[in-house]
Formats: C-alpha cells, sequence, structure tokens
C-alpha cells in the first residue's frame, strides 16, 4: 500500500463553501438582497436627488452578488474571483467610509458603505477581512 | 419609528429564534426539531403580519409610506426562512444552526423598517 503523507491531511481540509463557510454565504447573500433592494428602490424613486450616491448603492449590491455566487461555487477560478470581489468590497467601505467623514455634504445620502457602513451595525467593513480570512484558510483547498 | 405590537412580538419571536438556534450550533447539535420549530415560528410569524396587514388596511388603515416597499419588505421576510432552510438542509452540520439562526435576526431588522414605513418616520434616514 502506497502511502503518501499528504493524502490524509488532504482529505480533512474542508471546502470553502461547507461548513462556516455557508454562513458566510449566508450574511453575504443577505447583504447582496437588502443592497440590490436599496439601489433599485432608490434609483426608481428618487435617482435624480443623488446620483453619484445612488449609483454607489448600485455598484455596492453588485459587489455583494458577485462575492456571494463566487463564494458559493467551488473551484480555484471562483476562488479568485471572490478573493477580487472582496478586495473591491474591502476598498469600497473603506474609501467611501473616509469620504463620508471627510465630506458629509458630498454624501449626504446614505449608501451601504457610508461611515464605514455605521447603518448596518459595521458589519459591511468586517464582512469583507472575515471573506478574506476565511478565503486564506482554504487557498490550499482551493488551489486543487 | 413608532413601536407598535405587531414590531415587538417580531423582536421576540426573531431574537428567541436566533438565540434558540445560536444555543444548539454552540452545543454543535445538528438541525433538530426545536430550531426547525423556531424557523417556523418566524415564517408563521411573516405571514401573520402579512394577513392582519391586509386586514387592517381593509379596514382603513393606512400605509405612511410606499405601499410596494412594504410589500416587497414583507414578500422578502417570508422568503428568508424558506431560503434558510433549503440553504441549511443542503448540508446538515451544526453550522446550518447557525444559518437558521441569521434568518430571526435578519427579519427582526426587516420588522424595523416595515414599521418605518407603515408609520413613516420624522426624520429622513
Amino acid at each position: 500500500m502506497k502511502n503518501t503523507p499528504s493524502t490524509p491531511a488532504d482529505d480533512v481540509v474542508p471546502s470553502r463553501t461547507t461548513g462556516a463557510g455557508r454562513l458566510l454565504i449566508t450574511v453575504y447573500g443577505v447583504f447582496a438582497i437588502s443592497a440590490s433592494a436599496r439601489a433599485g428602490y432608490q434609483i426608481a424613486t428618487q435617482f435624480s436627488d443623488a446620483p453619484v450616491a445612488y449609483l454607489l448603492s448600485a455598484f455596492a449590491a453588485i459587489v455583494y452578488i458577485a462575492a456571494t455566487i463566487s463564494l458559493a461555487k467551488p473551484g480555484h477560478k471562483w476562488a479568485v474571483a471572490a478573493t477580487a470581489a472582496i478586495c473591491i468590497e474591502l476598498l469600497g467601505v473603506l474609501v467611501v467610509g473616509v469620504l463620508s467623514l471627510l465630506d458629509a455634504k458630498a454624501f449626504p445620502h446614505a449608501t451601504v458603505w457610508s461611515m464605514f457602513g455605521q447603518g448596518y451595525g459595521y458589519v459591511p467593513l468586517v464582512l469583507p477581512l472575515i471573506g478574506l480570512w476565511w478565503l486564506y484558510r482554504h487557498r490550499a483547498a482551493a488551489s486543487r | 419609528m413608532t413601536i407598535d405590537g405587531w414590531f415587538i412580538a417580531g423582536a421576540i419571536i426573531g431574537l428567541a429564534s436566533t438565540i434558540t438556534c445560536a444555543v444548539a450550533a454552540v452545543m454543535k447539535k445538528k438541525p433538530n426539531d426545536i430550531t426547525l420549530v423556531a424557523l417556523a415560528a418566524v415564517e408563521l410569524f411573516i405571514l401573520a403580519y402579512a394577513a392582519a396587514s391586509v386586514v387592517r388596511l381593509a379596514n382603513g388603515g393606512h400605509i405612511a409610506g410606499q405601499p410596494w416597499e412594504f410589500w416587497g419588505y414583507i414578500a422578502t421576510a417570508a422568503a428568508l426562512p424558506v431560503g434558510g432552510f433549503y440553504w441549511a438542509m443542503m448540508e446538515r452540520t451544526f453550522w446550518s444552526n447557525y444559518v437558521m439562526g441569521a434568518v430571526g435576526v435578519t427579519v427582526v431588522v426587516m420588522m424595523a423598517r416595515m414599521a418605518q414605513i407603515w408609520y413613516g418616520i420624522s426624520t429622513p434616514a
């Protein structure tokens, strides 16, 4: 019987989409739905009030949808896609957070990322960090 | 926002459901009858809230905000326990209970928003 030392360990490395990953995908899914609904509502009813803020809302919604789908799909390419989506998400919440602090007048209309996601219990700020940590933990499993 | 009996009932049921599922998950239990009932309670509450809202409107009630936004929230809230159930049951581990627990607290947040739409808000968000 051939015994390669790495094989048993490989088998117990859980996939990205199981266990805690399902909870992570759930939270991303909730944000994808709520961000899309909010952006859709804002654009449909009061787009002329603050086009930049509402386009930003729509952009955030697309990022959350992309992150949710790519996290839920197995395989290396989807892991890369998820990493890209979550990096954009982190960048978005940081840039919009800083801008909304420095120049509140430019962001009078709340987006999901305004004030680092204060209106959503700072979950938008913490979520990408957890997402990236989760992807990093499963980088080996993802590359196979 | 105006806090009415519906919001209080929804908050109690939603948080109790989340706590029940979270405790079961911490105990490393797989989804069982108790956590499934906790999830079903959230669904039943939303259906009851939807039915009661129809009755209130029929009896001369009035939604301060956009009615279709209110019903959008109702439909999404009613879909959440169903979606959470399927997503949790696709892989039955103790993590499924955390997934199901996420539904209750999300519905509580949505109940708060629905109360704002129904009664109106003095300061725009």
